[in-house]
Order: structure tokens, then C-alpha cells, then sequence
């Protein structure tokens, strides 16, 4: 055999089990694997929190709200382009992915204000465990949003790159698998940005 | 069979000529490759690889156990500095037992076993075409190669590899001063990257084959048309998908404590009379997120290998497997148990003795499901038309093992007692009988058993033989004696210093000839594959269609051999056949076996 068979000739009508898509199945495994490693975290946390008698209790830093408000809007951001893009209006689309990014490098840079808040507090990494952990937790999840911000860059870099081509718009339009990696990458922030929501109510209760 | 004369309907996808495929090169044909089939292949030699390293090592270990006064010179040109003198020094034998381990339980019975089978198997059973994401696929092997790389490396650096154990437990593995101990330099931090990358292979191997399976399969295949085979890949993936992550949350939380000096397992620790910096932490944290992957890890080595078993006793029997959902459930309720026993390896702990009895508790229930999957192959060949092949005695050895090493199991579940066995020698006889061996047999089954339809050739019959009565007669010399080794604890360098123990001086000697005789039994295997390969008797060929060669080597009733022999990227020439029956009907309706393609006759009742 001499030729080899694209995506689309393997995952041809194979939706009909479970009504979506596998790719998207399979990243909603990948989704609650990465909750089992937040879970993971959070658990060893609280078992520390619990049994380490010299815990020092602190105020999580404001400015941890603030990318909670933050990863919202970019999740709104993100999803109202995912929206213009079904809808074929690339221009909105185009600008709303760039803002979604905007948002994600303003969360990150957050992310770093609320360690130098803990930092000027005298809480370093290594201070006390009670501090090691926040550390920690944002920085694993930092890295997922980097990620994040990465495909997000590949999608925006193109987009961009093409906006003068109808040619490339249309085969936008008509090319599924684009717009399935769209909804994948959409899926992934939701994730992501819901995950921070946890990690901050989760510390807003553990941290008074 | 009127599934290849199905071929040619108006549906056909025609994947030969349509002008949007790509060429195949070398390099995309067998490096970068995206084919389930590749792919299979890719695991199954790194693993055979991986194998040839990790039961080396225990050659050269038990050298040192076997013959603790003796000297080897040949071990000083093998391993230079580590054996100065021809002894293997006491850091190396760490490092020999530790990476042993590491090598063995993750890239041979994880990686290898289900790398392997899933790739091959998931597609062709369920009428596939592919994985659902085959890029994925693709970086799932090159995960776990780069994976391999890493740790391969870490035998050729100055501090030598891990030697902390393969449980990596802190605080031994939680400081980077080589004074403490040479392996927890630089070769632990290549012992934490290797297990990362292995992680991440297996996690997006995972998703690939549970998103496969419940979504990619063709038309009649429901769930319960699924041969167990498919079952146990699965429960296998979805066991890794959720107990993974905690290791490595583990791992990042070592790595802090390692690089960056923060305190998560390590505690007033003094070295050298000096009291170091680190407060608060807990090593027995580290444990428990070790073992939460810990246990649900034997489950992810030996399901697999109960599937392929299943399979190949049912196939090779002639017979239906004995109780079909049975077997479904009792996968299933193992999958659940497996997470919530998980401190029956930390009994002595200082853990409280309330929570042991739970963990007790459940640690027994899972016997139940076990001792069912047990009665329900041997119901299987039970009264069959056993055929003695190489295939199917593995799977045979496979009970036998599993038997011997499950009672064992049962034994060590009660905390009262396994405060006493706990790192002696019959945890050692345990978990290799029940996991170690019994997953090889699992898996050398599936390798007799599937070679043909991996490579279109059969594996020579005589040396199958000889592998298997030569690993199961030395594999049983190995770890039986080990059970009467009382009090012995497992992981020591030498006994010399213990009086007591001389009187097993002899039965140290006695396991170390077997194992040697078991690792040269083992070379006739790997001749056996790779012999094979290029010159096995070829599969005969039962019809051609279109120019496609179609055989059934063993008379199987499941999907593969529907498939042409030869491997087609896509695996099925024209559509897809539509499955109408269960997967087991062997000896029915005067038939010796009837292929799940096969629609039912006017009047006949299907297995349901
Ligand atoms: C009847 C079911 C089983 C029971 C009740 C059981 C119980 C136990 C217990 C209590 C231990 C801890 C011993 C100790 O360290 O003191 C243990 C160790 C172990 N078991 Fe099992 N087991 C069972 C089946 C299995 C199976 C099916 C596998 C693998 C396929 C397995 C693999 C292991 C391994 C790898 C260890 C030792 C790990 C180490 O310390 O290095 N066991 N088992
Ligand atoms: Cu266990």
C-alpha cells in the first residue's frame, strides 16, 4: 500500500454512539485526568492543612479576584468567537480570539503579581508549607494555560496570516475539521478557566 | 463468509486512489507513523527491548544474592567502576534492583502490554478504521520512547540511576546530596523526567482507546458485543486516566522538595550531624500518592492480560468463554475496588489500625471478583477441545499463576498479619507470581496469538514450547522457594551479618540458577520473534478477493481476520462489516465456529 488515509477517512459517520464527536470525547477524558491531578493538589493540601501544626494562616492575596474575573471574561471572549466563527463573520472572529489572548496574558501576569504579593508578605516558596502549596497549585496550573495560549497563538497566527484570502476563508467555512479543532481548543479554556475558579474558592476557604 | 463479497457497495470510502492522500515515505511509514498497526508494532519492540534491560538487571542482582562471596570479573568489563573487582558495588545493586523494577512494572507491563494490544486490538475488534485521534496515537509512542530514552541515559551518568526503589519513596529520594546516596543525585531527577513523559504517554494513549471504543465501532458492534478483550483495554485505560495524575502530582511535589527546597515530605532532617532547613513535611504524603497510582498500576498491568487470556482460552478451546458478563462486571468492580485499597501497602505506617481494618475490608473484597474471573476460565476450558499451542498454554500458565499469587495476595491483605510479611521476601514471591508472571504469560499468549495478524506470519511452534515449559517450570523455581524464605527482608545488599539467614544461603543459590535459566529461556523467544518475522511459516490463505488474501489462522469468530492479511492502512478493503452476533460462538448449531459478521439464521435465537 502506497497511500495513507487522512483523518476524515477514518472518522467518517462516527458520531453515532455517543452523539459527539471522538476527538472531543476523548478530550473530555483528558479533562477529567487533569482533574484527577488537581484533585491530587488539593487533597494533599488539605491533608497537610489538617496535620502540620505549625500551618501559618494567611490572607490569599486580592489580586487572585482579579484573575478569577479575568479567566471569566476570556472564557466569555473565547466563546463569542467560537460563536462568529460559525456564523462566518471571521473579522469579529479574528478579534475576539486576540482579546481572548490578551485576557490569558493578563491572567499569567496576575498570576505573577500575586506572588510577589506573597512574596513581599514574607511568604516565600519556601516559608512555610501553607504558602509552598499556593505556589505550586498556580504554577501547575499556569502551565496549563500556557499551553492554552500556545494552540491559541497557532489559531490567531493563521487566522491573521490569511484574512486577505477568500480562498481561506471559505475553505474555513466549508472544512469541519477546522472547526472541530476550534470547539476543542474552546472546550479546553472553559476547562482551564473552571479549574481556576475552583483553585480560587478552593483557597478562599482555606486561606482566612 | 460474505463479508469481503459486502466489500464493494456504493459506500465505498475508496481509499486507494483518492487524490487528497499523501504518498508514503520511509520515514512516515515506520518512524512517524499514525497506523494503529505501526504503532503496535513500535510498542511491542521497545518493549521487548525494555524487557531484554529489565530482566538483565535481575541477572546481574541476583548474581550478587545467589553468590555474595564470590567475585565475576567479566561484571567489571560489563559495568567498570560498579563492579570494581568483579563484585557489583552496593550503590549499583540499588540501582540494579530500583531501575528493574521502574523498567519492568511501567515500560514493559504498562507501556509495552498496552501499548501494544490496544493498538492492535481496539481497531480490528471493533471495526475501526483507525484510533479516533491517530496524531495523538503517533505522540503517545513518542511519549513513551523519549520516556525510555531518559531513563536508558540514566545508567551512563557519573552518579549512576535511580536507587531509591521503584516506589521512589522520599525521603531517601528526596534530597539531591549524592553523600545520602548516589542514585538520589541526578539520576533521580532523569528517574522523575523519564516517569513525566511516561505519564503523559500513557494519558494520551488512554484517552485515545476509551474515546475509541465507546464511539469508533461499526455498525451491530454494541457494548455486549464487545470481546472481552476490548473490555479490559478499556477498564485498563479509564484505571490509568484517573490514577496516573495522582503520581505525578506526586512527582512535581518531590521535585519542589529536590530543586527548590520546599517541604512537602521531608522533616527535620539531619545529614552528617547538621539539621537542614526543611519543616512540616510528611513522607508518608508521598506515599499515599504513590499508591493511589500504586494499586490501580497491578490492575492496569494484569487486565490487559486477563483479557488477551480470555480470548485466547475461548478461542483455542473451541469453546464460548463461561460466563461472559460475569467477566465484564467482575472487571468492572475490580476497576472500582482498585482505587479505595490502596493503603494496604502502608499498613505499617503508623497508620490507624481503624482505617487498616477498612482497607483490609476492601483489599479482601476484590478476591471476589478475581476468584470469579478464576472459575469462569476454567469453566471456559473446561470439557473444551483444548488445543495445546504455545498460545494457549501460556494463557493456561496465566490461571495457574494467577491462582498461586492471588491466595498470597489474600494472606498479605490482613493487616495483622502482613505487619509481620511486610518488605520480606513473600511480598517479593507475591507480587511476582501474581503480577510480574502472570502478566508475561498474559502477554506472551497475546503475542502467539496475534503475531500472525501482525506480521502475516506464524511464530515457530517447537520454540513456543520450549519458552513456555522452560518459563513456567523456572518461573515457579524462582518465586515458590521465596514463600519459605520467613522474615527475610526483601531489598538487602548481603545477609552476612545475620546468622539466621544462613540456612537459606542454599535456596539463594538455587533461585538465582532458575532465574538465569529463565532469562536464557526468554533469548528463545526473542529469536523466536524476530526469526519469525522475516522467515515464519506464512498464514494460509482461505480465499481472495479483489486480489486481497483473507485467512483465520485459529478459526476465530472476532472481527480481525476479517480484515485481508495483509495490513491495509484503513484495515478493511471496502465498507466496514456489520457485526451480528456476540463475540464466543464456538460450537454452536453444529458449527465450530461462527464469525460475529455472520447474520443470524431465520429462527436462530443469538446469545443475548
Ligand atoms: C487477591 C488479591 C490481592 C490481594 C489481597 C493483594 C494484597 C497485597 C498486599 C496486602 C500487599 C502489600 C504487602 C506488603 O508490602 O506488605 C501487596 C503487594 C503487592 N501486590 Fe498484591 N494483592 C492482590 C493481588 C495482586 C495483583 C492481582 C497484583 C498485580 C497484578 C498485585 C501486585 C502487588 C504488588 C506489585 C505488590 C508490592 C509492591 C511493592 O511493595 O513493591 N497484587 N498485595
Ligand atoms: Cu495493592
Amino acid at each position: 500500500m502506497s497511500v495513507t488515509l487522512t483523518e476524515q477517512d477514518i472518522l467518517k459517520e462516527k458520531t453515532e454512539y455517543t452523539g459527539v464527536h471522538p476527538q472531543k470525547f476523548g478530550l473530555w477524558i483528558g479533562m477529567a485526568s487533569m482533574s484527577m491531578f488537581f484533585a491530587a493538589l488539593t487533597s494533599a493540601l488539605l491533608v497537610k492543612k489538617g496535620d502540620y501544626r505549625s500551618w501559618e494562616a494567611f490572607r490569599l492575596p486580592t489580586v487572585f479576584l482579579l484573575s478569577t474575573i479575568t479567566v471569566i471574561s476570556l472564557s466569555c471572549c473565547i466563546h463569542a468567537a467560537l460563536i462568529s466563527y460559525r456564523k462566518s463573520k471571521f473579522s469579529q472572529f479574528r478579534w475576539l480570539m486576540f482579546f481572548s489572548f490578551l485576557l490569558g496574558c493578563l491572567f499569567l501576569g496576575f498570576q505573577l503579581m500575586g506572588w510577589s504579593v506573597l512574596q513581599a508578605g514574607g511568604m516565600t516558596l519556601t516559608e512555610n508549607l501553607s504558602g509552598s502549596f499556593i505556589y505550586v497549585i498556580t504554577a501547575a496550573h499556569g502551565l496549563h494555560i500556557v499551553v492554552g495560549l500556545f494552540v491559541m497563538l497557532v489559531f490567531i497566527v493563521n487566522a491573521f496570516r490569511n484574512r486577505k484570502d477568500p480562498i481561506y476563508e471559505l475553505r474555513d467555512i466549508i472544512n469541519p475539521k477546522r472547526q472541530l479543532n476550534l470547539e476543542l481548543l474552546v472546550s479546553y479554556w472553559h476547562y482551564v478557566d473552571a479549574v481556576w475558579v475552583y483553585l480560587y474558592l478552593f483557597f478562599y476557604l482555606n486561606y482566612q | 463468509m460474505e463479508t469481503a463479497t459486502a466489500a464493494h457497495t456504493e459506500h465505498h470510502p475508496d481509499i486507494h486512489g483518492h487524490e487528497e492522500h499523501h504518498e508514503e515515505t520511509f520515514l512516515t511509514k515506520y518512524i512517524f507513523s499514525q497506523d494503529h498497526k505501526m504503532i503496535s508494532k513500535q510498542f511491542l519492540i521497545t518493549g521487548i527491548f525494555w524487557g531484554i534491560v529489565g530482566g538483565f538487571l535481575s541477572v546481574l542482582f541476583r548474581l550478587q544474592l545467589g553468590w555474595p562471596n564470590e567475585t565475576f570479573p567479566f561484571l567489571e568489563s560489563l559495568l567498570g567502576k560498579w563492579a570494581e573487582g568483579g563484585k557489583i558495588s552496593q550503590e549499583f545493586y540499588y540501582a540494579l534492583v530500583t531501575m528493574h523494577g521502574t523498567i519492568l512494572v511501567f515500560f514493559v507491563l504498562t507501556g509495552g502490554l498496552s501499548g501494544t494490544f490496544a493498538n492492535l486490538l481496539i481497531p480490528y475488534q471493533i471495526g475501526a478504521r483507525d484510533m479516533a485521534s491517530p496524531f495523538i496515537n503517533m505522540l503517545s509512542y513518542w511519549f513513551f520512547l523519549t520516556a525510555g530514552i531518559v531513563m536508558f541515559f540514566s545508567f551512563f551518568i557519573q552518579t549512576g540511576p535511580a536507587s531509591g526503589g521503584w516506589t521512589a519513596y522520599p525521603p531517601l529520594n528526596g534530597l539531591r546530596d549524592t553523600s545520602v546516596n548516589l542514585g538520589s543525585g541526578l539520576g533521580f531527577d532523569m528517574w522523575i523526567l523519564g516517569m513525566s513523559l511516561f505519564i503523559v504517554s500513557s494519558l494520551l494513549g488512554g484517552l485515545n482507546y476509551i474515546a475509541t471504543v465507546l464511539n469508533m465501532r461499526t455498525k451491530g458492534m454494541n457494548m455486549f458485543r464487545l470481546p472481552l478483550t476490548i473490555w479490559a483495554l478499556m477498564f485498563t485505560a479509564v484505571i490509568g486516566v484517573l490514577s496516573f495524575p495522582a503520581l505525578l502530582a506526586g512527582c512535581v511535589l518531590l521535585e519542589f522538595d529536590r530543586l527548590l527546597d520546599t517541604s512537602f515530605y521531608l522533616n527535620n532532617i539531619i545529614i552528617n550531624g547538621n539539621l537542614l532547613g526543611y519543616k512540616g513535611g510528611s513522607p508518608i504524603l508521598f506515599q499515599h500518592l504513590f499508591w493511589f497510582l500504586g494499586h490501580p498500576e497491578v490492575y492496569i498491568i494484569i487486565l490487559p492480560a486477563m483479557g488477551l487470556v480470555s480470548e485466547v482460552l475461548s478461542t483455542h478451546s473451541r469453546k464460548p468463554v463461561f460466563g461472559y458478563k460475569a467477566m465484564i462486571f467482575s472487571i468492572l468492580a475490580i476497576l472500582v475496588l482498585s482505587f479505595i485499597v490502596w493503603a494496604h501497602h502502608m499498613f505499617v505506617t503508623g497508620l490507624n489500625p481503624n482505617l487498616g481494618a477498612v482497607f483490609t475490608l476492601f483489599t479482601l473484597l476484590i478476591a471476589i471478583p478475581s476468584a470469579i474471573k478464576v472459575f469462569n476460565w476454567i469453566g471456559t476450558i473446561w470439557r473444551g477441545k483444548v488445543r495445546l499451542s504455545s498460545a494457549n498454554l501460556f494463557a493456561i500458565g496465566f490461571v495457574s499463576m494467577f491462582i498461586s499469587g492471588g491466595l498470597t495476595g489474600i494472606i498479605l491483605g490482613n493487616s495483622a498479619i502482613d505487619i509481620q510479611l511486610h518488605d520480606t521476601m513473600f511480598v517479593v514471591a507475591h507480587f511476582h507470581i501474581v503480577m510480574g508472571v502472570s502478566a508475561f504469560f498474559g502477554m506472551f499468549a497475546g503475542v502467539y496469538n496475534w503475531f500472525p495478524r501482525l506480521y502475516g506470519k506464524y511464530m515457530n511452534e517447537t520454540l513456543g514450547q520450549i519458552h513456555f515449559y522452560g518459563t513456567l517450570i523456572g518461573a515457579y523455581a524462582i518465586f515458590f522457594p521465596m514463600h519459605f524464605m520467613t522474615g527475610l527482608p526483601r531489598r538487602y545488599y548481603t545477609y552476612a551479618n545475620f546468622e539466621t539467614f544462613n540456612n537459606f544461603n542454599f535456596l539463594a543459590e538455587f533461585i538465582s540458577i532458575a532465574a538465569i535459566i529463565v532469562f536464557l529461556v526468554q533469548i528463545v523467544f526473542v529469536v523466536n520473534f524476530f526469526y519469525s518475522i522475516f522467515k515464519g511459516r506464512n498464514v494460509e490463505v482461505q480465499k481472495t478477493v479483489d486480489g486481497h488474501a483473507y485467512g483465520n489462522p485459529w478459526g476465530t469468530t472476532t472481527m480481525e481476520w476479517t480484515s485481508p492479511i495483509e495490513r491495509l492502512h484503513g484495515n478493511w478493503p471496502g465498507d466496514i462489516p456489520t457485526i451480528h452476533r456476540w463475540p464466543y460462538d464456538y460450537s454452536v448449531n453444529g458449527r465450530e465456529y461462527i464469525p460475529q459478521t455472520e447474520p443470524l439464521k431465520p429462527g436462530e435465537v443469538p446469545h443475548e
